[in-house]
């Protein structure tokens, strides 16, 4: 059996940089051993652990949908020490990864139903793995109506530039992008997130909204789903906590009796009022 | 179940004997203290000991732990984990209650779903020789709070009773039988057996200190905002000794360290003591004061730990108790809860 503390061999195949400050990079890896990837097998809304040698590891939401064979995503922002390494990095390095792991957006939940995706900032990630999942053709009939409402403090900061673009062009998507600010050369909507929210108004029959992002969004998010009636058991997030193992035993990332890291990230709001605040 | 009656005085050549097969854990005098460690051909097994400072949990779970090795090539780390086989091992003389607190452990290290290696392949390797408190070893002990006796067999694989003259040795498991040969060929009778129950009845009466432990899970359930976790923390130094002498307290870290082109990967424990631990890069800590760390370590051992595996995660040694510097007794913590 794998070892869950040992990370498979990976290579950087490829580094995109994606917002105007440089400091968030989508890295894809290529598993050094082709059958790694089989037992890599993962679902939207799951992580994996990057494992820079001499640095540490940092858990990163998978950024690529499961329908993408051949490679696997993540979109990490700079931030601390191995995050940092990982920006120094070049095409072609050696390093290792760790996974999946979690829980998942809850997939089967969601099957028959129509789905409200809101994100906001960088946390867009796990998100944008669901969205390309459920628009892949071997899936796209087993959903409703997909409703998309993205949010950026500014154009340069908005992630996946080129699928967005992609995105606006289909008619199975109602594809909202917004920006706090826009520029000389915006012609999209301008707005926060919630304001979007309001304005597209989506309809709570038989639908779920999946909702990630920076808490400020989130909690002025929040009570416009509420008024448009949906429930607390349709509506999806996912908790971040400070992690190390990822696999529920190095006892730090647990809100009340479930470890983030096994147990989640992914939780339903009505599963979140079961545990203690604390996160 | 085989039993055999040994002579008090053999107890320490068995377990020297067994160092010749074995690499035997067995309490020994360090200084002031009395210390689980391997035993080496001079050193003296100390069995008259009171409990040992440490828990003896570090003979699964050490205080740092190699969990991978690498080496830097042209292009990146190279790396291979580093699950030793572990050496066939005998955890000589352990007292019930941390005995006990194997049991806790296994349940959170080998889970159905995931395994922790390194912890059980020593656990697996290792055969648990526990030595009953015939007279409880401190005030502040409170086993028979927390699911456990002085005189109990739970987590071991062999069981010795002091009962006068001689020691019982009780054969628990096929683990513990395996290893019968050693403690000679004097078949304990049935007047044993009787004396044994008697001194395990009045063991476990003579242990006064006493917690509602059961009682509190559902108040805990429900007083998580309870203005009375204010009242615990302030005088707490944070310096996590409570949690590094508790034998059920597993949390740990995970960091690499290099030296010139190789590194490795380890495990050190850590402690929800400690205001870093679950600070995020951010610089936003869900637990941001002692109160909260507090909060979780009670929870944790009262209430998390029955949520996940129906178990409470205190065994009642009283280490906590006896060696935190500003006297936080959790005891009386458990005790205040149960009157929220
Ligand atoms: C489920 C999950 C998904 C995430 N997805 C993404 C993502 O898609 N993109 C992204 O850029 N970031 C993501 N993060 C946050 C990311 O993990 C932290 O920014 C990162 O660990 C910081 O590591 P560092 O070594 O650079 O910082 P340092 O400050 O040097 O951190 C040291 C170590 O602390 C731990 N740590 C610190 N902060 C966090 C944190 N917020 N969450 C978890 N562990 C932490 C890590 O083990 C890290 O290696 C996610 C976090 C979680 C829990
Ligand atoms: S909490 Fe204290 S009394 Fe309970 S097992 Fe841990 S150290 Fe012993
Ligand atoms: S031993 Fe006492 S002072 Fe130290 S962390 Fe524990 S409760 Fe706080
Ligand atoms: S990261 Fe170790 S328990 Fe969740």
């Amino acid at each position: 059996m794998q070892n869950p503390y040992v990370p498979y061999p990976v290579v950087v195949d490829k580094i995109i940089t994606e917002v105007d400050t440089k400091d968030i990079k989508t890295f894809r890896f290529k598993f050094v051993n082709p059958e790694d990837e089989k037992k890599y097998a993962y679902i939207p809304g799951q992580f994996g652990e990057l494992s820079i040698f001499g640095k540490g590891e940092s858990p990163i939401g998978i950024a690529s949908s499961p329908t993408q064979k051949g490679y696997v995503e993540f979109t990490v922002m700079k931030a601390g020490v191995v995050t940092s390494a990982l920006h120094e990095m070049e095409e072609g390095t050696l390093m290792g990864l760790r996974g999946p792991l979690g829980n998942s957006w809850p997939l089967e939940f969601l099957q028959g139903k129509n789905i409200v995706i809101v994100g906001g900032g960088f946390a867009f990630t796990t998100l944008r793995s669901l969205i390309n999942y459920m628009l892949h053709e071997d899936n796209r009939k087993r959903f409703g109506n997909i409703t998309v409402i993205y949010g950026a403090r500014n154009p340069g900061l908005l992630l996946y530039k080129d699928e967005l673009a992609e995105w606006a062009k289909r008619a199975d998507l109602n594809l909202n992008v917004t920006v706090d600010k826009g520029d000389a050369t915006w012609k999209g909507k301008e707005g926060f997130v919630p304001a979007v929210c309001k304005e597209v108004a989506p309809n709570k029959e038989n639908a779920v909204a999946v909702i990630c992002g920076p808490p400020v969004m989130i909690r002025f998010t929040l009570p416009v789903f509420f008024e448009l009636g949906f429930s607390k058991e349709n509506i999806i997030t996912s908790l971040e906590m400070r992690m190390k193992c990822g696999i529920g035993k190095c006892g730090r990332c647990n809100v009340g009796s479930k470890y983030v890291c096994k147990d989640g990230p992914v939780f339903s709001l009505a599963e979140l009022d079961k545990l203690t605040p604390e996160y | 179940m085989e039993k055999r009656l040994i002579k008090k005085d053999a107890l320490a050549g068995i377990a020297k004997k067994m160092t010749e097969g074995f690499l035997v854990w067995a309490p020994v005098k360090k200084e002031d203290n009395v210390i689980f460690a391997p035993l080496g051909k001079s050193d003296e097994p100390f069995f008259s000991y009171l409990n040992s400072k440490n828990a003896p949990k570090n003979v699964f779970f050490p205080h740092t732990e190699t969990m991978m090795k690498y080496t830097r090539t042209g292009q990146g780390m190279a790396f291979s984990s580093e699950v030793k086989k572990a050496d066939k091992s005998v955890l000589f003389g352990v007292r019930p209650c941390d005995a006990h607190s194997f049991v806790l452990l296994d349940k959170l290290f080998d889970q159905e779903k995931y395994k922790d290696e390194y912890y059980i392949a020593k656990r697996q390797n290792t055969t648990v020789i526990s030595l009953a408190c015939v007279t409880p070893p401190y005030t502040s002990c409170f086993c028979t709070s927390v699911d456990g006796e002085p005189v109990s067999s739970d987590g071991a694989d062999i069981l010795l009773t002091d009962i006068g003259g001689d020691y019982l040795a009780e054969f628990i498991t096929p683990k513990g039988e395996a290893l019968a040969k050693y403690f000679g060929d004097t078949k304990a009778d049935a007047q044993a057996d009787a004396k044994k129950a008697d001194i395990a009845a009045k063991a476990k009466e003579a242990i006064k200190s006493k917690i509602p432990a059961h009682e509190v899970k559902p108040i805990l359930d429900v007083n998580f905002d309870n203005p009375f976790w204010n009242t615990i923390h302030s005088k707490c130094l944070a310096c996590g000794t409570c949690t590094y002498l508790c034998p059920t307290c597993h949390c740990f870290d995970i960091s690499d360290e290099v030296k010139g082109s190789d590194g490795v990967r380890i495990r050190s424990w850590d402690s929800c003591m400690f205001p870093m631990f679950t600070k995020e890069t951010s610089g936003h800590n869900p637990r941001s004061s002692q109160k909260e760390r507090w909060r979780q370590r009670t929870m944790h051992k009262f209430k998390y730990y029955v949520d996940m595996f129906n178990a409470i995660s205190c065994v009642g040694c009283g280490r906590c108790v006896m060696y935190c510097p500003v006297n936080i007794d959790i005891r009386k913590i458990v005790e205040d809860i149960s009157k929220l």
